[in-house]
């Protein structure tokens, strides 16, 4: 009787187990999430006073690989409208037009900056943990405003980064877990719109 | 080949997290919503406000075309009255709302029909393809009428855990491509300003 191979000559029952001791490791806590100290936490007191704060349209929108995740968006929306008001850089925050026509877009894309992520998930979880293996999110945030009347956007990027660790390998240096996947992308988010938010602030355009 | 080298071409680092985080075994499709970059670019055509009719499955077609497509072994539904039809309606009230176009009791009114839904989640190529029609009546008479089809091709994979994500946020990215395609065609803005 013949084994069914899969790529590579590879089983295709040894393929199918470190896929599942993979998606085990990721989601039963044999994966750890450590958000990078790239970015700090921005409170509204450390944005630029604006004296007269305007209306502004919001749009908010969660990618993968430059591609719209909007399952994502749906998870992320309300933390991010929070904190775009509690920001004190406009009068009004609305996902429809407002007075005036200004209009900011809020872009999180999550890229690779580990080319070869599955494949050292898989290695962690052929090993069955024993080889741990590190891998690494890139987020970049791309804020535009369009104010009142204006045609040319305010833009500021940021970026982050989100270190994920399988299996036995050690915490990346100087860096605190995340109580879980959820956490880190929460943190993630809230600092990278925060210092957006900030940079957009201290602009001389934007009043 | 190497076994690594095959592996080093499934996947990315977003994998990893975005999978714990959002794949799971969601087969719903995210709210549609408006893009920044089709906002501007309705509002810089200075389309007068239109209303948003029915719209539904293109009549002799398979009505589980309209209800889910399978994304190898996902069941992938509209969170809109599970019906793909009712989706792209959704998704094209949200460009024309985030526009401050949308007014629903305008005598001008865009309908559409569904005609077909594809996607493949191929083991090395991912491939997607939506088709409706269009129609604008202007106080009931008949001034547009089009159909357009979106298509897309992305990198895939040959696990499923990289590959359906991916699929997902690329198929729910052709209804948006789809509506643009409308919005930007110069006979339709012709037809919403005569």
């Amino acid at each position: 009787m013949h084994r069914v191979r899969g790529i590579s000559g590879m089983p295709l029952r040894r393929i199918a187990l470190a896929v599942f001791v993979l998606s085990v490791s990721v989601l039963t806590g044999c994966a750890n999430f450590y958000v990078d100290p790239v970015l700090k936490d921005v409170s509204p007191a450390d944005m630029n006073k604006i004296s007269a704060p305007k209306p502004v349209q919001l749009l908010f929108e969660f990618q993968t690989k430059g591609v719209q995740n909007s399952r994502a968006t749906d998870r992320l929306r309300d933390q991010v409208i929070e904190q775009v008001k509690a920001s004190g850089l406009f009068s009004i925050v609305d996902d429809k037009p407002v007075a005036e026509g200004a209009i900011l877009s809020l872009t999180i894309n999550n890229v690779p900056l580990t080319d070869d992520a599955a494949a050292k998930g898989f290695v962690t979880g052929l090993t069955l943990g024993l080889a741990g293996s590190q891998v690494s999110d890139g987020y970049v945030c791309t804020l535009k405003y369009i104010g009142p009347g204006g045609k040319d956007p305010i833009v500021k990027t940021e970026r982050h980064v989100i270190h994920t660790v399988l299996g036995a390998k050690g915490a990346p240096e100087g860096m605190t877990k995340s109580d879980n996947a959820e956490a880190a992308v929460r943190t993630m988010t809230k600092q990278i719109v925060g210092n957006a938010l900030k940079d957009l602030s201290y602009d001389r355009s934007f009043k | 080949m190497s076994f690594t080298c095959i592996l080093r071409g499934i996947g990315s680092a977003c994998v990893v997290l975005v999978l714990a985080l959002f794949a799971g075994c969601a087969a719903t499709m995210g709210q549609p919503q408006a893009s920044i970059e089709d906002v501007q670019a309705i509002r810089g055509a200075q389309l007068p406000p239109v209303a948003v009719g029915d719209f539904s499955l293109a009549s002799g077609v398979d009505p589980a075309i309209d209800t889910s497509v399978g994304i190898r072994a996902t069941s992938l539904k509209s969170p809109i009255d599970g019906s793909f039809a009712q989706y792209l309606r959704q998704t094209l009230i949200a460009e024309l709302r985030a526009a401050g176009l949308l007014e629903q009791t305008s005598t001008t009114v865009i309908q559409g029909v569904l005609a077909d839904r594809q996607v493949d989640a191929g083991m090395r190529t991912g491939s997607g393809k939506l088709t409706a029609r269009f129609t604008v009546k202007k106080r009931g008479t008949s001034v547009y009428d089009r159909e357009f089809t979106a298509t897309s091709t992305w990198d895939s994979s040959f696990i499923g855990a990289v590959a359906i994500p991916a699929a997902i946020n690329e198929f729910t990215l052709l209804f948006r491509k789809l509506v643009a395609m409308l919005l930007a065609d110069p006979e339709f803005r012709k037809a919403m300003l005569s």
